[in-house]
């Protein structure tokens, strides 16, 4: 029994487990990172289609309309490695001389000094940055269509008082667009979390890499053979976090909804 | 609030219209307006639906920019540029500062959902007048106490009724110590029993001497509270005077039509 127990807590301790058990901060970094960006994108991408000015109105409807049909798994992919491509291709078209060139052997990038080394933290950046981009386009059309709901005449009102065109907007238009916006939200912040899975795309050792890792049969020479195909248990792990995330996630939008909606839904609770 | 003074001929003009144009379309709605309101005068707008008196209020404050003609606040012209349809506002600074001085209660009240009735009624003067906080929610609080919703404060407009709304909205533009009152057929989206609580505000007003300019199909309320009365028809003055003029000497056929209509209506 004893020895039960101190084999399970020194397992479950081991370093391996332990790096586990941080990795779970880059999903949840993802996650928040990447949603706060998809709002920013999308409050962006709505005003780009709100515009006066049909250029700006083309780039917010194209943004929304192709981002939105992209697999993510692909745009995973496309987006970091085209962004750390072409920084390569901007630093080597600054530094780089004949004789670097000359002295480098593969093929890209033209020559060693241009090289640029992503880490972890900077993977990280490019997925939130994915995720961002990605959700920013179906954030765009929910908070395209938030803004619509707003009723006209308050807005009217508001310019009727004398406010200015960024005070109406910021005031009035996007304070009460959250309500309309929320549940359309809530639905692409669950799809970014889902998305949070493809870290390991981006060669970030994420949760999901490792519960495939420790989930493996685990064979030792000293100790011969630790355990065999566990993954299932592992993955079980993931599935309670997940659901854990989903249900902290709605008690949180109920929390806004309810903040944000005060005075416009329904007063129930006073 | 304000002294009441005597409406006399040379008293200051606080609005002239010039000459207002406005069309929607091909739709020609105003055909060429104009009209001086003074100090303290109480002027309503009357006329069948369609016949632009509700455009007309709104060229006031520019929420229509009018297509040809001026509009004049306190003697000071309203900067617009480009011709016809293609007119716009032509100095945000200026119209913000005089949209600032003209308190406009709407038909459908639209106070601003997500804000308290106190806070809508600060908002203004504190946002846009950038005024002083304790002296604004003092100012805020003696105005509802005055159109009689004190103890509403600190509920949201969707807690209130109709008419408690519009008393809200009307407590709103006074906070602004408004040149001038503009009103939107203040109570036609109002049950009849809710009506008469919004009148006795206005009325109030109109007896402190405050320049006001109404909206209305109410044709009682009209002869009782007003100093002249403005019957437009197809976008243009069939008739204008005083109440008794207007309404116990009409001259024109239309308007006689429309007050029988009104009447039975």
């Amino acid at each position: 029994m004893f020895d039960d127990i101190a084999f399970w807590v020194s397992y479950l301790t081991n370093g391996k487990h332990l790096t586990w058990y941080a990795s779970f901060q880059f999903t949840i970094i993802a996650a928040l990172l990447g949603g706060a960006l998809a709002v920013i994108f999308g409050l962006t991408g709505a005003t780009l289609k709100n515009s006066r000015f049909w250029p700006l109105r083309m780039i917010g409807t194209v943004y929304s309309a192709i981002v939105r049909g992209v697999p993510d798994v692909l745009f995973f992919l496309f987006f970091p490695l085209a962004f750390e491509q072409g920084v390569e291709w901007f630093v080597a078209s600054q530094v780089c001389t004949p004789e670097m060139i000359a002295a480098q052997s593969a093929p890209w990038p033209p020559c060693k000094e241009a090289n640029w080394f992503l880490g972890t933290p900077e993977y990280l950046i490019l997925a939130s940055v994915s995720l961002g981009l990605v959700y920013g386009a179906f954030a765009t059309n929910v908070i395209h269509g938030a803004m619509r709901s707003v009723p006209a005449g308050q807005l009217e009102a508001a310019r009727a008082y004398g406010m200015s065109e960024s005070q109406v907007l910021w005031r009035v238009h996007i304070r009460q667009m959250w309500v309309y916006a929320l549940p359309g939200l809530s639905n692409v912040w669950m799809l970014i979390i889902k998305a949070t899975s493809l870290l390991s795309l981006l060669q970030i050792a994420d949760i999901v890499l490792w519960a495939d890792r420790l989930g493996a049969p685990n064979f030792l020479p000293t100790v011969g053979l630790v355990h065999d195909d566990w993954r299932w248990r592992y993955y079980l792990v993931l599935f309670v976090f997940y659901i854990l995330v989903t249900w902290l996630s709605e008690r949180a939008f109920d929390a806004i909804t309810r903040r944000v909606g005060r005075g416009i839904l329904s007063e129930a609770h006073g | 609030m304000k002294e009441v003074e005597p409406v006399t001929s040379g008293s200051t003009p606080v609005v002239e219209l010039r000459n207002l144009h406005k069309s929607f379309g091909d739709l020609e709605v105003l055909k060429g307006i104009s009209f001086i309101a003074r100090e303290g005068e109480v002027i309503s707008l009357i006329g069948s639906s369609g016949s632009g008196k509700s455009t007309l209020l709104r060229c006031i404050n520019m929420l229509e920019v009018p297509n040809q003609g001026d509009v004049l606040i306190d003697g000071e012209a309203i900067v617009l540029k480009g011709d016809a349809h293609h007119r716009q506002i032509g100095d945000e600074g200026q119209i913000r500062r005089i949209r600032s001085e003209l308190g406009m209660v709407f038909q459908s009240f639209n106070l601003w959902a997500h804000m308290t009735v106190l806070e809508n009624v600060m908002e203004a003067p504190l946002i846009v007048q950038k005024r002083n906080r304790a002296e604004v929610e003092a100012e805020a609080r003696a105005m509802l106490d005055k159109v009689g919703i004190g103890s509403k404060a600190d509920a949201y407009p969707s807690q209130l009724s109709g008419g408690q709304q519009q008393r809200a909205a009307i407590a709103r533009a006074l906070c602004i110590n408004p040149r001038v009152m503009l009103f939107d057929e203040p109570t036609s989206a109002l049950d009849p029993e809710l009506e008469q609580e919004v009148l006795r505000v206005i009325k109030l007003l109109a007896d402190e001497g405050r320049t006001m300019i109404l909206v209305t199909h109410d044709m009682d309320f009209a002869r009782s509270v007003s100093d002249r009365v403005i019957f437009l028809h197809q976008g243009l003055i069939e008739e204008e005077g005083t109440p008794d003029e207007v309404f116990g000497a009409t001259r024109s056929g239309r308007l006689k039509q429309f007050l029988n209509a009104a009447n039975h209506g």
